[in-house]
């Protein structure tokens, strides 16, 4: 069983917030977490590295208040685009 | 406050620009104050694999052969080649001949750029991690080191004063005029040719800007609630100063007087802007021109076109104005000639100029729908005929540094 894309994407926001993975709830904002400014853009950073993807631009909001949970649905759909291509999932 | 002994006026007696919108200070002006935007799709060999697809850059028509000979040509980054262009426009402008009486020795040059030779930094790195050469162009330090800009002019006219770059990202030009200023204040100097240049728009810069998640995907929106973020630019803008007396005895035409500078660090945090930081930049300037904030008609405001900056910069303005704040003209000009970074505070200042001068302020253009974050007259999209007395500059750079130009009009 290879780790869901939650699971996956909480456990880079943990690394860098350094703290316990079980304490982020979909509903977190990175802001919530202590992630802000630059470290958010770090965080995004890491999850794109990580799926080998890459966010559109973000329409104005900003990544620190957005919640984790976006967060995760913002990486499926990403991958989902991806596998759509056919270029297959890292 | 200590006292400051036998400080003297500053004037600016020339002015010269490339910029998005062309080659000289005059196009810049006269496109700045009809509101013309020079923001396109970004010309690059790259850009079908990067993300940012806008950008303001100079048009292809400047052509850096038509003032430069080949010999000092093969010397010049692309940076270098803005400023020496914009140099001989400023010092043709001013009348100066430095041929003359020894005046090179007390003439200083101070070139502002925010990361210098970027162009060819990013060329030779690309020969040698992307193509395995094993040779770097021999002309590859002489083209990247900061100071080259300065140097090239130094060089140019024989001007042995004091010469040097300064780099404070965003606010590199106006940290860079206002040392130029000191120096004539204080006779280091009888005359300066100082200002900013910054040609960055390679592929690595971009990448490294995109990373950042700070760059706008439409347009520069300064001070509207649809503000996506910034638009890289680029470009130069160079100036003469002089000693009022020096301008005044040699029949000089003086575009305005350089009155007060200000310059302060947030020490808060290394990206977001601090409106206390700010604002103190602003007093500073105003005090040191012997200013009172209702003596100040226009702000050429930082005005990135960030959800950060535009609406810090507001507050700032409230802080430094207090109730005259509503009663200026604020404008971002950067909502047309881009982000050039190093060099943005030089174009601005052209910008300045034009108002102070012809008594027309330059709009902000793209603003078409108010935050009320952002509560100011920013002169939206159509340019405005006013008397300008005096005039402030704001510049605010990553790392939290503010550089702060207080101008009159010609005395």
């Amino acid at each position: 069983m290879t780790d869901t894309t939650q699971q996956q994407v909480f456990a880079i926001i943990a690394k860098q917030a350094k703290i316990d993975v079980a304490t982020i709830k979909p509903e977190s904002t990175l802001k919530d977490l202590g992630i802000e400014s630059l470290e958010a853009i770090e965080v995004i950073f890491d999850i794109e590295e990580h799926f080998n993807i890459t966010f559109p631009d973000q329409q104005g909001a900003n990544f620190d208040t957005d919640t984790t949970q976006s967060l995760v649905d913002a990486v499926q759909k990403a991958l989902d685009e991806k596998a759509a291509e056919g270029e297959g999932s890292k | 406050m200590p006292t400051v002994p036998q400080m003297r006026r500053v004037v600016i007696t020339g002015m010269g620009a490339i910029s998005p919108l062309g080659v000289g200070a005059e196009t810049l002006w006269q496109g700045l104050r009809e509101g013309r935007s020079a923001i396109g799709p970004l010309r690059h060999p790259d850009a079908y694999r990067l993300r940012v697809k806008i950008a303001a850059q100079v048009p292809d028509s400047f052509d850096p052969t038509s003032n430069i000979d080949e010999r000092t040509l093969i010397m010049l980054d692309r940076t270098s080649e803005f400023a020496l262009h914009a140099a001989r426009e400023a010092i043709a402008q001013s009348g100066l001949d430095f041929s003359q009486d020894e005046l090179g020795v007390r003439t200083a040059v101070v070139v502002g750029t925010g990361v210098g030779g970027e162009n060819t930094q990013d060329e030779q790195s690309k020969r040698l991690y992307g193509d395995n050469s094993p040779r770097a162009h021999p002309l590859t330090i002489v083209r990247v080191m900061t100071n080259a800009s300065a140097s090239h002019i130094s060089i140019a006219y024989g001007l042995r004063g004091p010469t040097f770059a300064v780099a404070s990202a965003c606010a590199s030009a106006n940290h860079a005029i206002i040392q130029a200023a000191q120096m004539i204040r204080y006779g280091m100097a009888d005359v300066a040719v100082t200002g900013g240049t910054e040609a960055c728009l390679t592929y690595g810069a971009l990448r490294s800007w995109e990373a950042m998640r700070v760059l706008a995907d439409d347009t520069c929106r300064p001070f509207s609630i649809n503000r996506r973020g910034l638009v890289l630019g680029e470009g130069a803008g160079i100036f003469v100063l002089e000693s009022m007396e020096h301008a005044q005895a040699r029949g000089a035409v003086i575009l305005a007087e350089l009155a007060g500078v200000g310059m302060t660090a947030d020490a808060t945090d290394i990206v977001m802007p601090n409106a206390t930081g700010a604002a103190a930049a602003m007093t500073q300037a105003l005090n040191d021109a012997g200013l009172a904030p209702q003596d100040v008609d226009y702000i050429n405001a930082h005005g990135t076109g960030t959800q950060a900056n535009d609406s810090t910069e507001t507050r700032a303005i409230r802080l430094a104005f207090g109730s005259h704040a509503d009663r200026l003209a604020v404008s971002s000009t950067k909502s047309m000639h881009g982000h050039a970074l190093g060099a943005s505070g030089a174009l601005e200042l052209v910008a300045v100029i034009g108002a102070l001068r012809d008594g027309a302020v330059p709009p902000t253009a793209n603003l078409d729908k108010a935050d009320p974050a952002c509560d100011l007259d920013y002169v939206p999209n159509i340019g405005r005929e006013m008397p300008v007395r005096a005039a402030v500059s704001n510049s605010f750079a990553f790392g939290g540094l503010n550089a702060v130009l207080a101008l009159k009009r010609a005395p």
